[in-house]
C-alpha cells in the first residue's frame, strides 16, 4: 500500500510541476505579458531565433524584446539549431493566432516552406539576420527582409586591414617584403556572410593597391574553440611568418587571440594584428587591452529594433515602414549599416549593447 | 482489507499499470487548463502531424530496444537519408541543383533509393552487433558518428559545395506537407505514413515468427538460442527494418522542411529512446507494444508543443522533458521489480 502511496506522489509531482511551468508561461517570453494591460489586447507577432545561445543573436533578441515593450505581444521561440523544430515552431505561432511573423532562419534555403504556411493564413513575414533568396522572397508580397549587406562588412574589415598596415607598415610587416601574410578563419563553408567577408575582405585590400599572400584559411565554423585549435596549429607552422589575422567574426577572433596569448604574443614587443567582425563586448573589451586591432559592428541593436519596427507594423495591418527611418531596397530588405570599430571609436561599439 | 479498501487497490492497481496514459490525460487537462484554447483541431493536426516522422523512428529503434539493443544512429541516417533523397528530388529549373542534369525523378524513386541506402547501414549495424558481439551501444555510436562523416562528404560537394540542398520539385513537397482536405481543414499526408507504418510494424510484431522472436531474444537471449532461434539473423533483420523506417523517416523530413542539410535529424535518436521509454519499452529488452510507442511519442510531442503553445521559457522546457523521462523509467524499473 505504502508504496503504491509513493507512485501516486510520483505522478502528482510530475502533473504538478507541468502546471506550476504552465503558471510560470505568462512570465517568460514575454509571451502574454502584454495581454489587457488597460483593457485593451496588443497584437500578436510570433518569432523564432535560430538559437538562442548564438552570441550575437542574444543581443539581437535583447533589442527586439526591448523594443516591442508595450507595443506587440511577442511570442519568441528558440529554434535550437533544427529548422524542423522552426517549422513546428511556426504552426504553434500561427495556431495561437500570430498577426505577424518575425523569422530568423534555421536554413536560408528552408524559407519557402515558411512563406507558404504564411501565404496560407495571409500573415506577412520578415526574415531577419538570416537572407533568404532573393526571389522566394519576391514570391509573396508580404515576405520582408531585415539584414545587412553581407559584402559591406567584408569591404569595411578589408579597408580597416589597409588602413592599419599602412599606418604601421614598419611594424606589420615583419619580414619586410611589402606582403600581408595573413591566416583566415572563416564562418561555415557556404554560409553568405563567411563566403562575403572572405571575398570583399582581401579583395579590398587588393583593390588598394596592397599586396598579399594567403599563408592559411580554414573554416572554424563561426567557433571560438574550434578557431583556437586552427590558430595553435598555424603558429605551430607559421610562427613568425603570420602578419595579420582576418576572422569572419569576432568569436573566431577571440579563439585566435586565445591562442596567440598561449603562444607568448601581446606580452613585450610580440604583437598580431586580429581583425574580426560583430563588435561583441568580449571583442571590444579585446581592442581596449591592445589585444586586437579592430572589428566590425553588426549592429544588433538596430537589426532587432528594425524586424520589430516591421514586424509591428505588418501586424497592426500598416505599410511596414509606417513611422520608421528605414528604408527598403529592390528586392524588399531593410539593409542595416555596418561600422568599423576601432580604439579610436570604441564608444560607438559600446553604446551598441547599452 | 475491508471491501472498499479493496477496491480501492484495484483502482490504484489499474492507474499504476496504465500510468502513461493516465499521464497524458493529466498532461492535456494541465495544459487545458493553463490555456483553454489549447483544445482546438488546428493544434490537434499540428500536434499529430508533427509527431509522424518521430513515430516512424520510434518504431525502428522500439524494435531495437525491445532486442536488448539500442541505436544511437538513427538521428544521422535520418540525416543521410535526407540528404540524399534532397539531392535526387530537386525540381527541374532550380538554379543550383546538385545534379544539374538530373531529370526529375518520380518522387517515390528517391525515397526508395534512400530507404535502402539506410536500410543497408543498419543491416551493417545489425552484423556488427550480432556477428562482432560489440555492443549495441559503441557499435550505433561509432556507426553515428561514420554516418555523419559519409553525409557530409556527401553533402560538401561540387558543383556548389556545402548548401543546403533546397528546391525541392513540387510533386515531392506536396507528399510531405500538403494533405486531404475535410471540411475547413486539411489532414496531412503524414498522419497516414505514420499510420500505415504502425500497423506494418503492429503486424511484425505480433503476428510474424520475426516479432515473436524479437521479443524471445531481448526477454532471453540464451533461451532463445536453445529453442532454435538464429539470433543473430533476426537481429539482422530488425536493425534493417530500423534502417527503413529511418530512410523513410529522413526523406519526408526533408520535404517538410522544404530543404536539408548534413545536420538534419541530429540527436533525433535520443527524442526516440526517451519516447519509447516513456511510452513503456524496456531498455532491458523483451517488453514493449506498439500502441505504447506511439504514446510515448505523442506525450512528448504535447509536452513539446503544448509548452510552446503557451510560452513556457524553452529552458524550461528542458527540465520538464528532462523530469518525465526520468519519472518514466521510474514507474517502468518499479513494475518489472515487482514482476520478479
Amino acid at each position: 500500500m505504502f508504496k503504491k502511496k509513493k507512485g501516486f506522489i510520483l505522478s502528482l509531482t510530475v502533473a504538478s510541476s507541468i502546471l506550476l511551468a504552465a503558471g510560470c508561461s505568462s512570465s517568460t517570453g514575454g509571451s502574454d505579458s502584454g495581454k489587457n494591460k488597460g483593457g485593451d489586447k496588443l497584437p500578436a507577432v510570433g518569432a523564432t531565433i535560430y538559437k538562442f545561445d548564438d552570441n550575437f543573436m542574444s543581443y539581437v533578441r535583447r533589442a527586439m524584446e526591448a523594443a516591442s515593450e508595450g507595443k506587440i505581444n511577442l511570442m519568441l521561440n528558440d529554434s535550437q539549431n533544427d529548422q524542423a523544430k522552426q517549422i513546428e515552431q511556426v504552426d504553434t505561432l500561427i495556431a495561437k493566432g500570430a498577426k505577424s511573423l518575425a523569422i530568423n532562419l534555421v536554413d536560408p534555403k528552408a524559407a519557402q516552406t515558411i512563406i507558404d504556411k504564411a501565404k496560407a493564413k495571409d500573415i506577412p513575414v520578415i526574415f531577419f539576420n538570416k537572407e533568404p533568396d532573393s526571389s522566394v522572397l519576391q514570391g509573396y508580397e508580404k515576405a520582408y527582409y531585415v539584414g545587412t549587406t553581407s559584402s559591406e562588412s567584408g569591404v569595411i574589415q578589408g579597408e580597416m586591414i589597409a588602413k592599419a598596415w599602412e599606418a604601421n607598415i614598419e611594424k606589420y610587416d615583419k619580414n619586410g617584403d611589402g606582403k600581408i601574410q595573413y591566416v583566415l578563419l572563416k564562418g561555415e563553408p557556404g554560409h553568405p556572410d563567411a563566403e562575403a567577408r572572405t571575398t570583399f575582405a582581401v579583395n579590398t585590400i587588393k583593390e588598394k593597391g596592397i599586396e598579399v599572400e594567403e599563408l592559411a584559411m580554414d573554416t572554424a565554423m563561426w567557433d571560438a574553440t574550434k578557431a583556437t585549435e586552427k590558430m595553435d596549429a598555424w603558429i605551430a607552422k607559421f610562427n613568425e611568418q603570420i602578419e595579420f589575422v582576418i576572422a569572419n567574426n569576432d568569436g573566431m577572433a577571440l579563439g585566435a587571440i586565445a591562442s596567440l596569448e598561449k603562444a607568448g604574443y601581446f606580452s613585450g614587443d610580440k604583437f598580431m594584428p586580429v581583425v574580426g567582425v560583430d563588435a561583441i563586448p568580449e571583442a571590444l573589451d579585446m581592442i581596449e587591452k591592445s589585444k586586437m586591432f579592430g572589428t566590425v559592428l553588426n549592429d544588433a541593436t538596430n537589426q532587432g529594433k528594425a524586424t520589430i519596427d516591421l514586424a509591428t507594423n505588418a501586424a497592426n495591418g500598416k505599410d511596414v515602414l509606417e513611422g520608421t527611418d528605414w528604408t527598403l531596397d529592390d528586392s524588399r530588405a531593410v539593409r542595416v549599416p555596418y561600422v568599423e570599430v576601432t580604439i579610436d571609436n570604441i564608444q560607438v561599439g559600446k553604446d551598441a549593447y547599452k | 482489507m475491508s471491501t472498499q479498501a479493496m477496491k480501492n487497490s484495484k483502482i490504484t492497481k489499474w492507474l499504476f499499470d496504465h500510468v502513461i496514459y493516465v499521464f497524458l490525460i493529466l498532461l492535456v487537462i494541465g495544459i487545458v487548463i493553463a490555456s483553454p484554447d489549447f483544445l482546438s483541431v488546428t493544434n490537434l493536426i499540428n500536434i499529430l502531424s508533427q509527431s509522424s516522422s518521430r513515430i516512424i523512428i520510434a518504431l525502428g529503434i522500439a524494435g531495437i530496444l525491445i532486442t536488448a539493443g539500442t541505436d544511437l544512429s538513427a538521428g544521422r541516417m535520418v540525416g543521410l537519408a535526407a540528404v540524399v533523397s534532397a539531392s535526387l528530388l530537386q525540381a527541374g529549373d532550380y538554379a543550383y541543383k546538385m545534379y544539374p542534369n538530373l531529370p526529375e525523378l518520380p518522387f517515390f524513386v528517391p525515397i526508395i533509393i534512400a530507404m535502402v541506402v539506410t536500410g543497408l547501414f543498419g543491416i551493417l549495424n545489425g552484423v556488427i552487433v550480432s556477428k562482432f558481439h560489440v555492443p549495441p551501444f559503441i557499435a550505433t555510436l561509432g556507426m553515428m558518428i561514420s554516418v555523419y562523416g559519409i553525409t557530409s562528404i556527401y553533402f560538401d560537394r561540387p558543383p556548389y559545395g556545402a548548401q543546403p540542398i533546397g528546391g525541392l520539385s513540387e510533386s515531392f513537397t506536396k507528399f510531405a506537407q500538403r494533405g486531404i482536405p475535410i471540411g475547413d481543414y486539411e489532414i496531412p499526408f503524414l498522419i497516414f505514413y505514420a499510420i500505415i507504418f504502425s500497423v506494418i510494424i503492429w503486424v511484425i510484431w505480433n503476428k510474424t515468427q520475426l516479432g515473436k522472436n524479437m521479443y524471445a531474444i531481448g526477454g532471453n537471449p540464451e533461451a532463445a538460442k536453445v529453442s532454435g532461434v538464429n539470433v543473430a539473423k533476426n537481429i539482422i533483420i530488425i536493425y534493417m527494418i530500423a534502417g527503413l523506417l529511418y530512410g523513410f523517416s529522413g526523406t519526408i523530413e526533408a520535404g517538410r522542411v522544404g530543404s536539408a542539410t548534413n545536420n538534419t535529424g541530429n540527436m533525433y535518436e535520443l527524442d526516440a529512446i526517451a519516447a519509447c521509454v516513456v511510452g513503456g519499452v524496456s531498455l532491458s529488452g523483451g517488453i514493449g507494444t506498439v500502441p505504447g510507442v506511439i504514446t510515448g511519442v505523442l506525450i512528448f510531442q504535447i509536452i513539446n508543443y503544448g509548452l510552446a503553445f503557451l510560452g513556457v521559457s524553452p529552458y524550461i522546457q528542458f527540465i520538464v522533458k528532462g523530469a518525465i523521462i526520468i519519472v518514466a523509467v521510474a514507474f517502468d524499473m518499479r513494475k518489472h521489480a515487482k514482476k520478479k
